[in-house]
C-alpha cells in the first residue's frame, strides 16, 4: 500500500500541540479586552473571573485569577452553593488540564489504521464538511437510526440532545446506566421524581449505603457530612472496603457485597414491626404501606445477619436508633448504584425507609432540577417523527427506563449483534466509553464495526483515538456553555482565557456541524454570547452583568418555609407499593433477590472511586498524577499471605471476559471475599503521554449484566481469580512523592 | 504585631490532597517537588476493626526557627507576621537549615546543579495581594486546615480539645515543640502515629546556632555544596532506569514500516 500523505503530515504528539499553543498566544485577546471592558481584568489583564468548574459533574463555582493572559489559579467560588468556596484536588487542578501539552487543539482526521493513532491536522471546515458529508451519507442509504450519538451528562448537553433529535436518530447513549439508573428510576417509581435533594443542616442519623462521600467527593455534600460529623451526628456506613468515608463513619460495616437489600429489608422489618414509624407521613403521603409492611414481614433481621455478614443485634439496633431519629434520619439513597442486579430493588428498600420515617421536608427535599422556565430558549422547529426502534431497547424492552438516562451497555450489545438493525456510524461527545462500558472487548469489537466514528474532546482520549475524525473543543475554562440553574440561581461557566490553538466551544461544534447537516434551524444563535442573550431575555439581565457576578438570580424559585409535595407518581403519593411495576410484569414490592456469588477461588471484584482522579477522565492530568497514590489492586493481607503474594507483588487478575496484569496492595482494608481494583486506569491511547501505561482497566474485566427494570449495568457482578506473575513489562514507573519520606 | 497561624485538625482530614495541588498550583512548585505531604498512620488494627488518620504537614513556622539562625547567608528569615521567608536568590545550598530543622521540612532540589529548597512561605504573596487565606487553608472541603491569627488558632486548639476529650489526645503539637511554632495540630491520635518528628526539645537551638552561625562559616558551606551535589548527580545517573518508549518513537516506527511498504 502506498500512502499519499508525507511524513511531516503526521501530527507529532507534544511537538504539535506546543507549536500551536504558541500560535493560540499570538491571537487577538478577545477574553482580555471583554473583561477588561466589564472592569474585572485590570490594564495589565490580571484579575479574577467567576465562572464553573467541570472537573467532574457535580460543577463547583470557581474563580479564576488570571495574568497576562493566563489562568494561574482557581479557588472555589463563595457564593456558589456546590463549592461554597472549596474546591476538591480535581478542581484545583483544573488549569492543568487545560495546559495539558496532550491537548488536541486542531481538527485531527484518522490516516493510519484505526487504533494506530496516526492523525492528520486538519481545518475545521475540511473535518466538519467531512463529518456532515459522512452522516448524510448513512442517513441517506441507511436511514437516521443509522447514526448513533453518545455524550456524557455535560452542560451543553441540550444542545447536543438537538443535533441527536434533529438529525432524527433515536440512538443515545449516556453514561447513566453505569452510574445511577437504579437510584434514578427508583426514585421515580417511588417519589416520582429523579433525585430528591439531601440537606445535612439538621440530620442526626445517617446511614450510607457505599456512598464514599470522602473519596467521591461532591464538595458541598462532603463539606456537610463532615460538618454534621463534627457536630456528633452519628454515621452508620456500609462498604465491603474501609475507605476514607469509613474511617470517619461512626459505625462502620463490612457487608458482604450485594446484600444491602438484606440489610434494608431487615431494617423496615424491625421498624414497622415495632411501630416505629411516622404513621402520620405514612398516612397523608404514601399508598401500599401494608403490602409493605406484609413483604418485609418475612425479612427479620435474624434472617439477614448471616445473607449481610453482620449480627441481628446490630441490625436491630440500627434500625431503631435510626426511627428513634426520625425526621432527622437521614438513608442516603447513594450514586453509583450500578453494582448488582437487585440494585434497584435496594434502592426501592432504602426510599421506603426514608418515606416512613417522614423525614421529607427535614433531610430530604424535592428537587428543583437542572431546568428554569424563567430562562429563555432560542425558537426551533418540532423534531421529526422517529419511527425506528432504539438500539439499547427502550422502551421496547425495557419500559421504565427514562428516554435520556437509556442503556448504553445495551446499545453497544445491539451494535456487535446488529440487532434490532446495523448502525453504521456514531457521534461521541466528552465522553469515553471504550474504558467506561464494561467488558472492552466488546466495546472495540463494537467500534469495528463502524463505518464512521467522530469525537469532540479536548485530549486523544481512548475513544478519540480509535475514531476517524477529531473534534477539538475548548477547556471548560475557555469556553462558554448555557446558563445553568442551581437553586434559585442560574450560573455561568465563561471563558477565562482565549481558547488555545483551534479548539472551539460545543454550542459552536454543534452549529457549525447542524448547519452542514441542514438543520441550522435548531441551532438559531449567532455565537455563544447571543445564545446566552437569548437565555435571559425574560430576565431583563444583561450578559455583562451575569459574567461580571458569574450567575443571575431567577424569580420565585427556591421559597424557603412550607414545601408543596408533588410526588409525580401514578398515584401522586410516595408509591411503598408499584401497581405500575406489578402491571408490568415486575415485583410492585420489595422482595430479597438473592445476587450471584463467586465460585470457589474467586473474589468479587470492586470499583470505586478516589479523590484525587474522575473516572476515566483525569488520570492525564500531571498535577493529579503527582499526587495520586499508584493505582494497584487491593486483596486483604491476611488472604494475600495464604496464597504466597506479597504487597508489591505482581498479578493477573481474571474474570470470564478479560484479563489484566496489575501490583497487589496487601491490606487489612477489605473484606477477604472482595478484591478492589483503582477504576480509571489502563488507557490505550498513545495521546494521553502520562496516562498511558499506568496501571489496568477495571474495564476490560466487567462482564456485562443489565438490570431488567433500571437498565443498571451489574458492575459488581463481576468474579475474578488472581495469581501471582512475575514482574509485569512495559510499565511505567508511578513513584508518588506526597507522602513524608 | 499579631501573627498568622494554623489550626490542622486530623480528625477532621480526609486525604483528599486538594491542599497538595492547591499549594503546587498557587507557589507553581516543580512537578518534582512539594511543599506539602500527607502524614498517616496507614490503616492500623486488625479486620474489621481499624483505623486511619491523616494530616498534611508543611513547614511550621517556628517562632524562633533553628533554620533561620543555622542560615549563614540569610536566605530564610521571620518576617513580620511570623511568616519563615526563604530567597532562593541568597541560598547557596549548603544544607544546615536542613540539619538544624526538627521538622524536617527543608527538603533540596538535589537534581539541580545549586540545590535550592522550596518550602512553604504561608503563601506570602497571595496574602499580601489580599486574599484572605494560603491556598491550602481555602480550599481545604472539610475544613480541617484552618487559618488565621496564631493566638487565635492556639485558643481554638485548646478550645476543641476542652470541648471533646475523647476525640482529641491532650496535645496541641506545636505549642510547645521547638520552643513554640505557628502551626498547630491536634489529632485523635498521638503524634508518633502520624509519623510526625518526635521532638523532645522544648526550646529551639535557634540561640547555640546563632553564635556558630554569626561567626561564619560560609566557605566550608560553600565547599561541602559542590561536593554532595556531585555525589548526588553521580547517583542519580547510575540508578537511571532504561527510558520508557515515546509515543514520537511509536510513530517513528510505524511510520517507517509505512514508507518501506
Amino acid at each position: 500500500m502506498t500512502t499519499t500523505v508525507s511524513r511531516r503530515e503526521f501530527l507529532k504528539l507534544g511537538g504539535a500541540v506546543t507549536a500551536a499553543f504558541a500560535i493560540g498566544q499570538m491571537l487577538p485577546p478577545l477574553v482580555a479586552e471583554a473583561a477588561r471592558q466589564s472592569g474585572y481584568l485590570n490594564a495589565n489583564g490580571d484579575g479574577f473571573i467567576p465562572s464553573m468548574c467541570e472537573m467532574c459533574v457535580w460543577r463547583c463555582g470557581l474563580i479564576a485569577k488570571v495574568k497576562n493572559g493566563r489562568v494561574v489559579k482557581l479557588d472555589g467560588n463563595p457564593e456558589h452553593p456546590h463549592s461554597k468556596g472549596n474546591l476538591c484536588p480535581r478542581g484545583q487542578s483544573g488549569l492543568m488540564n487545560t495546559y495539558d501539552p496532550d491537548r488536541v487543539l486542531t481538527p485531527l482526521i484518522r490516516v493510519g489504521k484505526r487504533g494506530e493513532g496516526l492523525f492528520r491536522k486538519a481545518s475545521w471546515d475540511e473535518a466538519l464538511d467531512l463529518v456532515a458529508k459522512k452522516m448524510l451519507e448513512i442517513k441517506q442509504k441507511y436511514g437516521p437510526e443509522a447514526m448513533v450519538f453518545s455524550s456524557t451528562h455535560n452542560i451543553s448537553q441540550p444542545l447536543f440532545e438537538n443535533l441527536l433529535y434533529a438529525f432524527g436518530s433515536p440512538n443515545y447513549g449516556t453514561q447513566r446506566s453505569l452510574c445511577f439508573n437504579a437510584m434514578i428510576v427508583s426514585n421515580i417509581m417511588t417519589y416520582g421524581m429523579e433525585e430528591p435533594e439531601r440537606s445535612y443542616d439538621k440530620v442526626k442519623y445517617i446511614i450510607l449505603t457505599g456512598r464514599n462521600l470522602m473519596e467521591a467527593i461532591s464538595t458541598s455534600e462532603t463539606h456537610d457530612l463532615s460538618f454534621a460529623i463534627d457536630r456528633g451526628v452519628k454515621v452508620v456506613y456500609l462498604d465491603p472496603r474501609f475507605t476514607k468515608t469509613a474511617a470517619k463513619a461512626t459505625e462502620w460495616l463490612p457487608i458482604k457485597p450485594g446484600t444491602d437489600l438484606a440489610f434494608h429489608l431487615a431494617l423496615l422489618h424491625v421498624i414497622i414491626q415495632e411501630n416505629l414509624y411516622d404513621q402520620d407521613f405514612v398516612n397523608q403521603y404514601t399508598v401500599g404501606f401494608d403490602k409493605l409492611a406484609a413483604e418485609v414481614q418475612k425479612y427479620p433481621p435474624e434472617w439477614a445477619a448471616p445473607i449481610c455478614g453482620i449480627p441481628s443485634e446490630t441490625i436491630t439496633r440500627i434500625a431503631r436508633e435510626f426511627a428513634a431519629a426520625g425526621k432527622y434520619a437521614l438513608a442516603h439513597n447513594g450514586w453509583r448504584t450500578s453494582n448488582f442486579v437487585n440494585s434497584f430493588a435496594t434502592e426501592r428498600a432504602i426510599a421506603a425507609l426514608n418515606a416512613i420515617v417522614g423525614n421529607w421536608g427535614t433531610t430530604m427535599f424535592p428537587s428543583s432540577g437542572e431546568q428554569s422556565s424563567a430562562l429563555g430558549v432560542p425558537p426551533q422547529p418540532p423534531f421529526p417523527r422517529v419511527s425506528a426502534l432504539r438500539l439499547d431497547g427502550v422502551p421496547w424492552k425495557y419500559p421504565f427506563v427514562p428516554l435520556k438516562l437509556g442503556i448504553f451497555q445495551e446499545l453497544r450489545d445491539a451494535i456487535v449483534k446488529g440487532d434490532p438493525y446495523t448502525p453504521h456510524g456514531w457521534f461521541i461527545s466528552r465522553q469515553n466509553p471504550i474504558l467506561s462500558l464494561p467488558d472492552r472487548n466488546k466495546t472495540l469489537e463494537a467500534f469495528g464495526k463502524m463505518d464512521f466514528i467522530v469525537t469532540v474532546d479536548i485530549f486523544l482520549n481512548d475513544t478519540a483515538w480509535f475514531s476517524d475524525v477529531v473534534l477539538p473543543e475548548a477547556s471548560y475554562l475557555e469556553r462558554y456553555d448555557p446558563l445553568l440553574p442551581v437553586g434559585n440561581k442560574a450560573f455561568l461557566r465563561q471563558p477565562v482565557i482565549e481558547p488555545q490553538g483551534e479548539a472551539k466551544s460545543a454550542l459552536w461544534i454543534y452549529k457549525n456541524l447542524g448547519e452542514r447537516l441542514g438543520l441550522g434551524d435548531y441551532f438559531q444563535y449567532k455565537d455563544e454570547e447571543d445564545y446566552l442573550k437569548q437565555q435571559l431575555a425574560p430576565l431583563g439581565v444583561s450578559l455583562e452583568e451575569v459574567k461580571a457576578k458569574g450567575y443571575v438570580q431567577l424569580p420565585g424559585e427556591g421559597t424557603e418555609g412550607n414545601i408543596k409535595y408533588n410526588w409525580n407518581t401514578a398515584s401522586t403519593k410516595i408509591e411503598l407499593y408499584s401497581e405500575s411495576l406489578a402491571k408490568a410484569g415486575f415485583p410492585g414490592g420489595t422482595g430479597w433477590e438473592e445476587p450471584p456469588q463467586p465460585g470457589p477461588g474467586q473474589f468479587y471484584l470492586l470499583t470505586g472511586k478516589v479523590a484525587q482522579q474522575t473516572q476515566f477522565a483525569t488520570q492525564n492530568n500531571q498535577l493529579l498524577h503527582k499526587y495520586s497514590d499508584e493505582p494497584r489492586l487491593w486483596m486483604n493481607a491476611k488472604v494475600a499471605a495464604q496464597q504466597g503474594i506479597k504487597d508489591g507483588d505482581w498479578v493477573e487478575v481474571a474474570s470470564e471476559v478479560g484479563k489484566v496484569h496489575i501490583r497487589l496492595r496487601a491490606t487489612e482494608a477489605i473484606r477477604p471475599d472482595c478484591v478492589f481494583l483503582v477504576p480509571g486506569y489502563g488507557h490505550l491511547s498513545k495521546g494521553l503521554t502520562t496516562a498511558f501505561g499506568i496501571g489496568a482497566s477495571d474495564s476490560v474485566l466487567h462482564v456485562s449484566y443489565t438490570d431488567p427494570i433500571s437498565g443498571s449495568q451489574a458492575l459488581t457482578q463481576t468474579f475474578v481469580s488472581v495469581s501471582k506473575i512475575a514482574d509485569a513489562p512495559n510499565e511505567k514507573e508511578h513513584k508518588p512523592l506526597y507522602l513524608g519520606e | 504585631m499579631a501573627k498568622y497561624g494554623f489550626l490542622i485538625d486530623a480528625s477532621r482530614c480526609i486525604d483528599c490532597r486538594a491542599c497538595l495541588v492547591a499549594c503546587s498550583v498557587e507557589n507553581n512548585v516543580p512537578m518534582t517537588h512539594t511543599r506539602i505531604w500527607m502524614k498517616e498512620t496507614g490503616v492500623t488494627g486488625e479486620f474489621p476493626d481499624l483505623e486511619r488518620y491523616t494530616a498534611p504537614y508543611h513547614c511550621m513556622h517556628c517562632v524562633d526557627p533553628s533554620c533561620v539562625s543555622a542560615c549563614t547567608v540569610g536566605a530564610l528569615q521571620v518576617n513580620k507576621d511570623g511568616i519563615v521567608t526563604y530567597d532562593n536568590d541568597r541560598c547557596i545550598g549548603c544544607r544546615y537549615c536542613m540539619y538544624a530543622c526538627p521538622f524536617e521540612v527543608p527538603h533540596f532540589e538535589w537534581d539541580k546543579q545549586l540545590a535550592l529548597i522550596n518550602k512553604c512561605d504561608l503563601c506570602v504573596n497571595r496574602l499580601e495581594e489580599g486574599q484572605a487565606e494560603p491556598a491550602c487553608a481555602a480550599t481545604c472541603p472539610t475544613d480541617a486546615i484552618q487559618f488565621g491569627k496564631r493566638e487565635d488558632m492556639l485558643a481554638l486548639a485548646h478550645e476543641r480539645i476542652k470541648n471533646e476529650p475523647n476525640r482529641y489526645i491532650d496535645h496541641v503539637f506545636g505549642e510547645h515543640e521547638n520552643g513554640g511554632t505557628s502551626t498547630f495540630y491536634i489529632s485523635p491520635v498521638p503524634f508518633e502515629k502520624l509519623g510526625f518528628p518526635t521532638t523532645h526539645r522544648e526550646e529551639s537551638p535557634a540561640e547555640f546556632n546563632r553564635m556558630t552561625t554569626e561567626e561564619g562559616t560560609p566557605i566550608i558551606a560553600g565547599s561541602v555544596l559542590t561536593g554532595m551535589t556531585g555525589i548526588y548527580l553521580a547517583l542519580e545517573h547510575l540508578q537511571k532506569k532504561n527510558p520508557v518508549h515515546t509515543i514520537e518513537k511509536d510513530l517513528e516506527t510505524v511510520d517507517s514500516k509505512k514508507e518501506k511498504e
